[in-house]
């Protein structure tokens, strides 16, 4: 089948790019507070004021005068993690696992000289990686040492878990797995599985890669679903904190799992991506409507997850006994 | 009001407004709307030779008739030393030009030239064309006449069901070879076929028919010397109507109304009076763009002709891009096409005009490689990124260089049609490109590009296209109808068709397994 009919998809409530731009971007994301997801070291900050726990930031970089002291900020026995402030879709991020030989290894197991770190720091200062160009901060963040619950089904890098949340209301999640292709990353667009999440038990369902089903992981051959995701309520109450600190009605919040800390906030996502829907198997529409219907204003972050996976059990419930 | 009824509301009014107009151009104004239509124009001199003796002379002729269906531009008189004056008479319309001069001696000419548009039998007749008949007032002389007529048209009336069949009887009757005697009388002695079309005139008045008698040319061909003809202009139950007594023409053109000679002169001697027609074709947009001088706003307001050719020139190219743009916007809404940047294909299908299509395709392919490479090269030298897309650029202008060079040598005309090449597009197309290469694959980089040239192509055949470029230069108020275009796709929340594909998994959901974890969930 090369084309899905349209009325189908329509009727099974999958949700395009035009309509998440339209009535959930634009609606609920005033552009004026995009800013606070789009730049990371915002984020970072009320992240840490709200007490939502992430990777520990080590300095920024955002002149000539800051590089002086990029080789201290990479004396890191765990390894850092530099990023573009204002990348997007995960472009423009090293990530430096440890000192190897003189130089520094990346996650990947490319050796690499301090040379080519400063560079791609320059790189990420004069904007490459940032909308339009401007002018850049590079964040240097401790390394997510990731705990090895998804090993199984994960090939080197570091799975995250995406959960949206709609108007401060968890209503999807799924776990993206790093994979051969996807080079370390989790990014789907990249070639990386995402796997849909239950959202009131946090076990994992079938999965999805290159917008394919998949219900294998391809590089270890082993079952996506089943796997219980650990601090599943911690994360919840993360995502659904994001919106209090944000205000954005549209997030999708990114978190990965410690192997000391547990659960960190990696960053936050003003136009979460709609392959979710693959991943989970549902259309968004039908987790979305309630949500838009109800004022979720006066309720705080337990009452809105508690809401989201009411919501989560009468769609999938219903759908069961259908 | 929700914005989605807003943009919907503003969207319809832009379109309704530019529609509109472009409607009332095309239609009522007879704006061509696609290129190269011509219009036959023809060339009417009056050529008028007679001889003076020395004592004063006064020469009148008609000129063709003003009415609110036709205007007269584009006049021309060659007096000498005479006096002109034009006159206008009459509800007709009709004007006269007066020649006087006092002393005139030898041989004289005057002559006069207009350019017109020819008629055919559905040109409409002037709405002036009232009927004036007054049943009572018969322009009779004797009784004897006077019965004659009325015996006449009382038989006339009875054998007729209405207007229409009582105007075909008359005329029939009038214009039939043998005359009955009462007719034969009523006919006034006047030259060729006029006393029976004035015969007819003051029945068709009588009845409350307005028609009148109108004297011109017929237009079938060139001719040095053009007859003056006659023929019926009545309107019966509001139907235009003409009849020709003399042949059967299928264009013509009426200059005056009324019983009046084409000529008539005090004074002179060894007239002669010669009319000649010429037909010319035009580009039928040259003809509707004279008549934007005739003050109409709507034409005046948005036309280009006011402005110096160069200008026009750019204009012409730049009307055209909104229309790239609105392919491009469908491309990437409705189709969800992917490409190197959000308007640089269309950019890239702009430099295409200055090489035509396939030479722009091969130019394209070979400086982005070009690029690709030295922008690879400059990787390994650890560069900032300004002057690292500095250095990119120059080496694309030495390298378009180098091509027209190599390239003006051979018969190729490649070399010679690169010079506007937006050489910084170029760039950024490159540094977009080696990024994705990356930071993703080099088939990516690969697929985006061709993806671009793609729709760089298809946007470069809609802006070249010789109608949209006429259409949009003609007719500018189609921005509107653009506009309203994209905010409607704007507000279009459904499916791409690449998504039609991307979620082709999702189709069959609900219909095989209500739940596809449930059991796992439980």
């Amino acid at each position: 089948m090369i084309l899905g009919n349209p009325f189908k998809l329509r009727r099974n409530g999958v949700m395009g790019l035009n309509e998440r731009n339209l009535r959930l971007v634009a609606e609920l994301n005033p552009r004026g507070l995009m800013r606070l997801v789009n730049d990371k070291t915002i984020t970072k900050r009320l992240a840490i004021e709200a007490g939502i726990p992430n990777p520990e930031l080590i300095g920024l970089v955002s002149n000539p005068y800051d590089m002086r002291r990029l080789d201290q900020m990479l004396e890191r026995p765990n390894g850092v993690a530099i990023k573009p402030a204002n990348g997007s879709q995960g472009n423009g991020i090293m990530i430096i696992t440890g000192p190897m030989k003189g130089g520094y290894k990346l996650a990947n197991g490319r050796r690499v000289v301090f040379e080519d770190v400063r560079f791609h720091v320059m790189n990420i200062l004069s904007g490459m990686y940032s909308l339009g160009g401007l002018p850049d901060t590079a964040l240097i963040e401790e390394r997510v040492r990731f705990a090895g619950v998804f090993d199984e089904i994960s090939f080197k890098g570091v799975p995250d878990v995406r959960i949206i949340v709609l108007k401060g209301v968890p209503i999807l999640a799924m776990l993206r797995l790093p994979t051969a292709d996807s080079d370390g990353k989790a990014n789907l667009h990249k070639g990386g599985v995402g796997v849909g999440v239950d959202l009131v038990t946090g076990v994992t369902q079938l999965g999805m890669q290159y917008d394919q089903l998949v219900d294998f992981h391809p590089d270890t051959a082993n079952e996506l679903s089943g796997l219980q995701t650990p601090y599943w309520e911690d994360m919840l109450i993360m995502a659904a904190q994001a919106y209090d600190v944000t205000s954005l009605g549209f997030l999708g919040a990114d978190i990965v799992i410690d192997v000391d800390k547990g659960p960190l906030l990696l960053e936050l996502n003003g136009r979460p991506g709609i392959a979710i829907q693959i991943a989970n198997r549902f259309g968004l529409r039908a987790h979305v409507e309630p949500v838009l219907a109800a004022d979720t204003s006066k309720m705080d972050a337990k009452a809105r997850i508690a809401f989201g996976k009411d919501i989560y059990r009468l769609i999938h419930e219903g759908q069961a006994a259908a | 009001m929700s914005s989605h009824l807003h943009a919907r509301l503003l969207a319809f009014a832009l379109i309704l407004l530019g529609m509109g107009i472009f409607l009332h151009k095309s239609v009522q104004n007879d704006y061509p709307i696609v290129p190269d239509q011509t219009r036959t124009i023809w060339n009417l001199e009056v050529y008028i030779e007679f001889a003076a003796g020395n004592r004063p002379v006064r020469v009148e002729t008609y000129l063709p008739a003003r009415s609110d269906v036709r205007d007269v531009v584009d006049e021309q008189f060659y007096s000498g030393p005479f006096g002109l004056r034009i006159v206008q008479e009459g509800v007709e319309g009709n004007r006269k030009a007066i020649w006087t001069y006092r002393y005139p001696d030898g041989p004289k000419v005057l002559r006069y030239r207009t350019t017109m548009m020819e008629e055919n039998r559905s040109t409409p007749l002037p709405d002036s064309l009232q009927s004036e008949g007054r049943p009572a007032d018969l322009p009779f002389q004797s009784n004897l006449q006077r019965q004659a007529f009325i015996v006449w048209i009382s038989t006339i009336r009875r054998q007729s069901a209405d207007n229409e069949s009582l105007v075909e009887l008359t005329l029939q009757e009038i214009f039939s070879p043998t005359l009955s005697d009462e007719l034969a009388a009523l006919i006034r002695p006047l030259p060729g076929s006029l006393g029976r079309l004035e015969l007819a005139r003051t029945v068709l008045e009588s009845q409350g028919v307005p028609a009148r008698i109108a004297n011109g040319v017929y237009l079938d061909d060139a001719r040095r010397r053009a007859e003056i003809v006659s023929w019926l202009e009545y309107r019966v139950d509001g139907r235009d109507r003409r009849y020709f007594p003399n042949g059967n023409p299928s264009k013509f053109f009426p200059i005056w109304y009324g019983l009046g000679e084409i000529v008539e002169a005090v004074g002179a001697s060894e007239m002669s009076t010669q009319i000649s027609l010429q037909p010319s074709r035009y580009a039928a947009s040259t003809i509707a763009r004279s008549q934007v001088d005739d003050g109409n706003f709507v034409l005046r307001m948005f036309s280009f002709d006011a402005l110096p050719l160069t200008t026009q020139l750019v204009y012409r190219v730049l009307l055209t891009i909104p229309v790239g743009i609105l392919l491009l916007v469908f491309l990437r809404q409705f189709i969800g096409l992917q490409t190197l940047g959000t308007f640089m294909p269309v950019l890239i299908g702009i430099a295409f005009r200055e090489t035509a299509l396939l030479t722009g395709l091969i130019l394209f392919s070979i400086l982005i490689a070009l690029g690709l490479a030295m922008r690879f090269y400059l990787e390994k030298l650890k560069l900032l990124l300004v002057p690292r897309l500095a250095v990119v650029l120059i080496f694309i202008v030495l390298s378009m260089a180098a091509i027209t060079i190599l390239m003006s040598d051979g018969e190729q005309r490649i070399g010679l049609s690169i010079s506007l090449f937006p050489m910084v597009i170029l760039t950024m197309t490159i540094e977009r490109m080696s990024i994705v290469w990356e930071e993703y694959s080099g088939s990516e980089a690969i697929k985006q590009g061709l993806g671009s040239l793609a729709v760089a192509s298809i946007t470069y055949l809609a802006m070249s296209n010789r109608y949209v470029e006429y259409l949009m230069f003609n007719f500018p108020e189609l921005l509107l109808v653009i506009m309203g275009l994209c905010l409607l796709m704007g507000r279009y929340m459904g499916m791409r068709l690449s998504e039609l594909r991307r979620f082709r998994e999702l189709i069959g959901i609900k219909d095989e397994a209500e739940f596809p974890f449930k059991d796992k969930a439980e």
